[in-house]
């Protein structure tokens, strides 16, 4: 059978899907919003077809407007990149009962990692890592609860994500307070007030694994990623590997990936994070990411494998066409997300007219992008604009050819993040691979010296 | 200039049975374009959507010619290339270019269109029908949901550019309407 994919995405992940499906020989048809008919992915889908009004939830989060469009448009199969409709389980169902593969893991996977108290369960099932922390009803064991974690701790809503829903609580006076009202907004935000309780970890590395799993039994892990370099829960710079891992907690966490897929008889791309106390040398759960990550790309280039044909290929039935021992990691890449966010003034928001867009063609380089000069950078969107990846033998020279390469990216009409990210590599505690995942908010909240 | 009608038949009834959303015939003279799932772009607008084999509708020989020479026929079809806006009288409407004192009708959602409420009923509307601003011209279904899709001013049916089965993508143009002044 001939494949057809649905591609429920746009941007730059868009084009990427697009360009793993033209190598496999399969058709594409891409749903886009009005706002996004004159893009990159639109003249390079094989078809096109116009979901609804720019808004998210008029085109791109409409689930029955974008099923309609694929059984219409007789795909086979759709993918939704990340974010929009990625994690939905009641996506993957619609698409299930429609006859569409949906390239992600089960439903019921999905459902299970979606509800982060019910993922942290699973991982403790398996003996995987995680840190002090549960859930109580009554307010006396909530505070029984936080002494036995021991304070400051983080009170997290089980269907919250990207750091929405947290709360951070110093002591125990502020302590019922906090739970009522975090419960009330996790109910307001994700229909569901469960909350739950976690040791907060000051000064932690984010830690993530690569996984892939088939329909056959097969799982392999493709390595680790560190992304400590975060603003409020988004990454900005990410890596493969984390240089700072000694060997047993590496395979420890290995492990622990693998035990969690396991579990979940995963099927598809998964990202399985984990907080990495250094000084403590001690790794714990945090989540699992069901879908294509963004900075996917470090761990193509230290692997060799092309994630997006393999998910492509696994969720459509065929075997992985590796196993573990095939898995080689070599040298080491670092990503930029360069976004349409103005650095000087908390990285708002700058759409507007792309009128240069020179990126730097040097070796090892890798731009993973939909922007072209002349390029209207709608304002209904995140603003990545471009992934920058430099892979070279060791650490260092990555960074030095990433620096090499943003130093020469030319862009102008919108304001970019390029000052920040190059600010960020040149800093001594991002070579010193010291970054935890506070650090960035605090150089960008620290008074400049006047 | 000349235009062989059988050779034109006997392409468009093979177009007919395979998959393809553009097709461009140049032959000589001869340009011949053939377009589905969409509609007529702007540039190719000037004579009107275009009837194909195995209608009452003339074919595009019939139609003035393009001012450039080459015959550039570019039918607003989908998902058969198969007649679609036809009012023997007044020339016909094109979404591309709509004459004065129209409006056009477009779809609010992407879904399936029906001109009918039920198959095998007759169609809510066609060309040359007065309607009220109120009322219903076809039906968008999305995942079994019939949205009513209503003409929104009073007037005269000028053109229906898609046909019942088709997808419809969200604002593509369904009817145009001649407005009652």
């Amino acid at each position: 059978m001939k494949h057809r994919i649905f591609v429920a995405n746009r941007g730059e992940i868009a084009v990427r899907i697009i360009e793993a499906c033209d190598r496999l020989g399969y058709d594409t048809v891409l749903g886009v919003s009005t706002a996004d008919k004159d893009t990159l992915a639109a003249r390079r889908a094989g078809r096109v077809v116009t979901l609804g009004a720019p808004r998210p939830a008029d085109s791109y989060l409409n689930m029955n407007a974008v099923v309609q469009a694929a059984i219409s448009t007789g795909c086979t199969a759709v993918h939704p990149g990340y974010g929009f409709l990625s994690e939905r389980p009641a996506f993957a169902e619609l698409c299930a009962e429609h006859g569409l593969t949906f390239v992600g893991p089960s439903p019921d996977a999905l459902r299970a990692l979606g509800d982060k108290l019910t993922a942290r369960r699973l991982a403790e099932s398996v003996d995987v890592p995680v840190s002090a922390g549960g859930t109580a009803t009554s307010a006396g064991e909530v505070q029984q609860l936080a002494e036995g974690i021991g304070y400051p701790v983080l009170i997290k809503a089980a269907h919250g994500g990207g750091g929405r829903g947290m709360k951070l609580v110093e002591n125990s006076a502020e302590l019922a307070e906090a739970w009522q009202l975090a419960s009330a907004e996790a109910e307001a935000s994700f229909g569901d007030g469960t909350v739950f309780l976690e040791r907060f970890v000051q000064d932690a590395k984010h830690v993530e694994v690569q996984i892939i799993g088939d329909r056959h039994g097969h799982r392999v892990h493709l390595g680790e990623r560190e992304c400590s370099v975060q603003y409020r829960y988004q990454k900005v710079v990410e890596e493969a590997p984390c240089t700072v891992l000694p060997e047993a907690t590496r395979t420890l966490l290995y492990e622990s990936a693998l035990r969690i897929a396991e579990a979940l008889d995963y099927v598809g791309l998964g990202t399985v994070e984990f907080l990495y106390d250094v000084s403590r040398d001690s790794l714990a759960f945090l989540e699992v990411n069901p879908r294509l990550q963004v900075e996917h790309p470090v761990t193509e280039a230290v692997t060799g494998v092309d994630l997006v044909r393999e998910q492509l290929l696994v969720t459509l039935g065929e075997p992985l066409s590796f196993t573990q021992a095939d898995i080689r990691l070599r040298g080491h890449a670092v990503e930029c997300r360069i976004t349409a966010q103005d650095p000087d003034h908390d990285l708002r928001p700058s759409p507007g007219t792309v009128t240069r867009w020179r990126p730097s063609a040097a070796g090892g380089l890798r731009l993973d992008s939909h922007i072209y000069e002349g390029y209207r950078f709608p304002p209904f969107y995140d603003a990545l604009m471009a992934k920058q990846i430099a892979w070279a033998p060791d650490r260092a020279a990555a960074i030095e050819r990433m620096e090499q390469a943003l130093a020469a990216f030319e862009i102008e009409g919108v304001t970019t993040s390029l000052p920040l990210l190059q600010r960020i590599l040149a800093h001594p505690v991002y070579r010193d691979n010291t970054v935890t995942t506070h650090w960035l908010n605090g150089l960008l909240t620290e008074k400049v010296p006047s | 200039m000349d235009v062989d009608l059988e050779e034109l038949a006997a392409i468009i009834e093979q177009l007919d049975k395979t998959e393809f959303t553009d097709f461009l015939y140049e032959k000589g003279s001869l340009r011949l374009h053939v377009r589905r799932g969409g509609y007529i772009p702007d540039n190719a607008a000037q004579h009107t959507a275009v009837a194909a084999a195995g209608t009452s509708a003339p074919p595009p020989a019939a139609l003035p010619a393009a001012p450039a020479g080459p015959i550039s026929a570019a039918p607003a079809v989908a998902p058969a290339p198969t007649a679609v806006a036809q009012n023997g009288h007044s020339p016909a409407v094109s979404p591309g270019s709509l004459p004065d004192g129209h409006l056009l009708v477009t779809a609010p959602m992407l879904g399936t269109y029906y001109g009918a409420p039920k198959p095998g009923e007759p169609a809510f509307v066609k060309v040359g029908d007065s309607v009220a601003a109120d009322a219903v011209l076809c039906i968008v279904e999305v995942m079994k949901l019939m949205n009513s899709v209503t003409a929104g001013a009073a007037g005269e049916v000028t053109a229906v550019f898609v046909k019942d089965g088709d997808l419809v993508e969200f604002e593509q143009p369904l009817f145009a309407i001649r407005t009652a002044s």
